[in-house]
């Protein structure tokens, strides 16, 4: 039977994954992986570690464990931090599964002899004609093709996802079936390292933070922001400013970061129309496949959770883009990525650079 | 399963989980009451006393009941703050339950110094002898490093220490049954033992004190182990420990043989299929049946983990909490280099192992290595 190493975090998700694999008739071992050094002498990691553990005891599947803290930083976390100093919002999800896990895990797993890693994303593959095809899961609410659209035809094709036909509550019904007592886990939210800490306070520590002038697309000012890299494009809670501040009683939304002046600016009501754009530009573009598939319309998401809109493409290089959609866009931010469907089908996509009208 | 992880831990004798099984069941009288099932506790624990001593060569009055090894290193450290002379000396390649501890009472205003290694493991007297300032209290140097092995000349310190009137501990927790461990002979004021090590139950050890009058407690309540050491003593755990300990001096002599010969027989069978083995430490100052391998060109968690499949239990040292492999900071001190530290593994053989197991050992060894 041929062996599946899986990426094990101690969450509900990969242990039902792995009972998954295991019912299947695979030969099934856990990876846990340690991507971030603590700075507190507290290790939150141990609790992972001890779930992930009982899960691997229940289902009687070895557990090994290999610390990519290094290969993080030097990969993920430097260029996060460049992207924040550059007023943009970078998605380090993304980045990691591109460089660490479906990279530096999935070699290590073929050193430990596996001849094919597993992971507990909700995201399906298939093949057809020699071709590997990364689809949405089927819980749409939970699909996570957005965070891997950066994979390549090795990659997918080395990869299983044993829960991406399943929706979550069946997974936590699975979950407290087999008795894995992380079956009520919390879903983990945000960006990994940064797990339950304060976005601004884990920022402070590694940038100088820059208070500035907030200002309406009126020009007027109203008040001040701590630094714009605590500020995403779209963001409206955390701004200080409350609604009915004019006769408006609408509530503020941040539409531009200038990085020149340091001002963030700000415009009001989710409908105001400056919050909503037609075109983008990108560059950084990936085709899961290897090339651009023979069409020039898709399906477009600009953010985790987004809508699907469609689009068409203007212009394309091997690595830029620029696309048109049918609709104006809420909240486009620069350092998020742009990623293209046909139905459920993730074709790829590219980092976002700036948008336009 | 093949256990080759001694240093880690060690199986309970047979004969001692039997001794513990039937007091669990049946001795269950506080040992302070008075009447006769308190005093049948208070005997068994004072039997117990008795054949921990006989097995270092101390009185029972010498002998302080523990949790094990890291609190009775922790009871000396602390009871120095007391001191007048506030100054400890210890070495850079002590287990973390004497470094961590050093490094946390720093803020409570103990001062320490840590001499180096030389590259075979082996602490300098001299160097030792440099640190003493007029403060120094207390040199605490381990009997032999868990790691490597390595044997420190802890009888040469104690002479220096002695004629500048500074106290001597030792952390001899891997050394129990291995080697003579013998109080006098060494002239140490505090030594710390794990019964876990030596074939007895965790959560129970040892703290060795020349001098009981002269210290203080570390954990206060009731005036178990005469004010030492409070807390309702743990009976079976403590017999178990009793026991187990007069066994491994008993049978000192044909463990050692054991141990010295199936470590020739690793050593010699990996010769023969890797030449480019790095043995770590000085190979001939050190614990019988404990010896540390770099296998260049190899992971140790990768080794690790082809080795387990196989069901040998084999480590390379150190692992925290979240089980990743770190490079061991004892393999640094003594010189090597990041990579080759994490290319190493630690074989530590016990009683138990036998020449056929060390053979299954080696044909694994020569099928998972990367030449």
């Amino acid at each position: 039977m041929s062996r599946v190493i899986i990426g094990m975090s101690g969450g509900v998700d990969s242990a039902v994954a792995a009972s998954v694999l295991k019912e299947k008739g695979y030969d099934v071992e856990a990876l846990f992986m340690k991507n971030w050094e603590e700075d507190s002498q507290y290790c939150t990691a141990e609790q992972d570690y001890n779930d992930a553990l009982q899960v691997c005891d229940n289902l009687k599947i070895p557990l090994h464990t290999v610390n990519f803290a290094k290969e993080y930083w030097e990969n993920v976390f430097e260029h996060f931090l460049e992207e924040y100093k550059n007023g943009r919002t970078p998605n380090p999800d993304i980045l990691c599964n591109n460089e660490i896990k479906f990279k530096k895990f999935l070699n290590y797993a073929f050193e430990l002899g596996a001849d094919k890693i597993a992971t507990g994303h909700y995201v399906q593959n298939e093949e057809k004609n020699g071709n590997i095809k990364l689809i949405k899961g089927v819980d749409s609410k939970k699909d996570q093709s957005y965070f891997l659209h950066g994979l390549n035809q090795k990659q997918v094709s080395n990869s299983l996802f044993p829960i991406g036909d399943y929706v979550k509550s069946e997974v936590r019904k699975m979950a407290e079936e087999q008795g894995f007592n992380n079956f009520k886990k919390k879903d983990s939210v945000g960006i990994c390292f940064i797990g339950e800490r304060n976005m601004k306070e884990f920022l402070k520590q590694y940038l100088p933070a820059n208070p500035g002038y907030i200002i309406t697309d009126k020009g007027e000012s109203i008040g001040e922001h701590d630094g714009l890299m605590y500020y995403t494009i779209g963001q409206r809670k955390g701004l200080g400013v409350g609604g009915g501040h004019s006769d408006l009683d609408a509530p503020w939304y941040v539409i531009e970061k200038d990085l020149g002046n340091n001002q963030l600016i700000v415009a009001q009501g989710h409908n105001n129309s400056a919050l909503y754009h037609k075109h983008l530009k990108a560059s950084n573009l990936h085709w899961v496949s290897g090339s651009p598939p023979n069409r020039d319309r898709y399906n477009a998401k600009v953010r985790y959770r987004a809508n699907d809109v469609p689009c068409k493409i203007n212009e394309m290089s091997n690595t830029n883009i620029s696309i048109e959609f049918d609709q104006a866009c809420f909240g486009i931010a620069p350092g998020q990525s742009v990623v293209f469907y046909d139905g459920e089908v993730c074709l790829g996509g590219a980092v976002i650079d700036s948008y336009s009208n | 399963m093949y256990y080759f992880d001694h240093s880690a831990t060690t199986p309970l004798i047979p004969e001692v989980s039997e001794l513990i099984n039937n007091i669990n069941r049946e001795i269950y009288g506080n040992p302070s009451s008075v009447y006769s099932l308190g005093r049948k506790s208070r005997s068994i624990i004072e039997n117990a006393r008795n054949q921990v001593a006989n097995s270092i060569s101390a009185n029972p009055e010498q002998i302080i009941f523990t949790s094990g090894g890291t609190e009775s290193n922790n009871h000396i450290l602390w009871s120095i703050l007391k001191n007048n002379r506030n100054h400890v000396i210890s070495n850079k390649i002590e287990h973390p339950a004497i470094l961590k501890v050093l490094h946390f009472l720093n803020k409570y205003g103990l001062k320490h110094d840590l001499v180096g290694v030389l590259s075979d493991g082996i602490v300098s007297v001299e160097e030792i002898e440099k640190a003493i300032l007029p403060e120094t209290s207390l040199i605490s140097l381990m009997l032999a490093n868990n790691e490597i092995g390595t044997l420190q000349p802890v009888k040469e310190v104690v002479e220096i220490a002695k004629k500048n009137s500074v106290l001597v501990h030792t952390d001899a927790v891997q050394c129990l049954g291995k080697i003579d461990v013998n109080v006098l002979d060494l002239g140490v004021d505090f030594l710390s033992l794990s019964a876990h090590k030596f074939y007895g139950p965790k959560g129970i050890g040892v703290l060795y004190v020349k001098d009981p009058k002269q210290l203080s407690s570390l954990i206060i309540g009731g005036g178990q182990e005469r004010g030492l050491r409070a807390g309702t003593e743990s009976i079976s755990a403590i017999a178990g420990m009793g026991l187990a300990a007069e066994y491994c001096v008993k049978s000192l002599n044909r463990k050692r043989e054991l141990l010295l010969k199936l470590e020739n027989q690793l050593k010699s069978g990996i010769n023969k299929f890797y030449k480019e083995a790095i043995y770590n430490g000085n190979q001939s100052k050190k614990l019988p049946g404990l010896t540390n391998i770099s296998f260049p060109k190899n992971q140790s968690a990768i080794m690790m983990a082809k080795l387990d499949r196989d069901g040998i239990a084999i480590s390379n040292g150190p692992a925290c909490g979240s089980g990743d492999v770190k490079p061991s900071p004892v393999l640094s001190e003594i010189g090597l280099d990041n990579q080759t530290n994490l290319a190493s593994l630690r074989f530590s053989f016990g009683s138990t192992n036998t020449e056929k197991e060390v053979d299954y050992l080696l044909n694994k060894l020569e099928l998972n290595l990367v030449k």
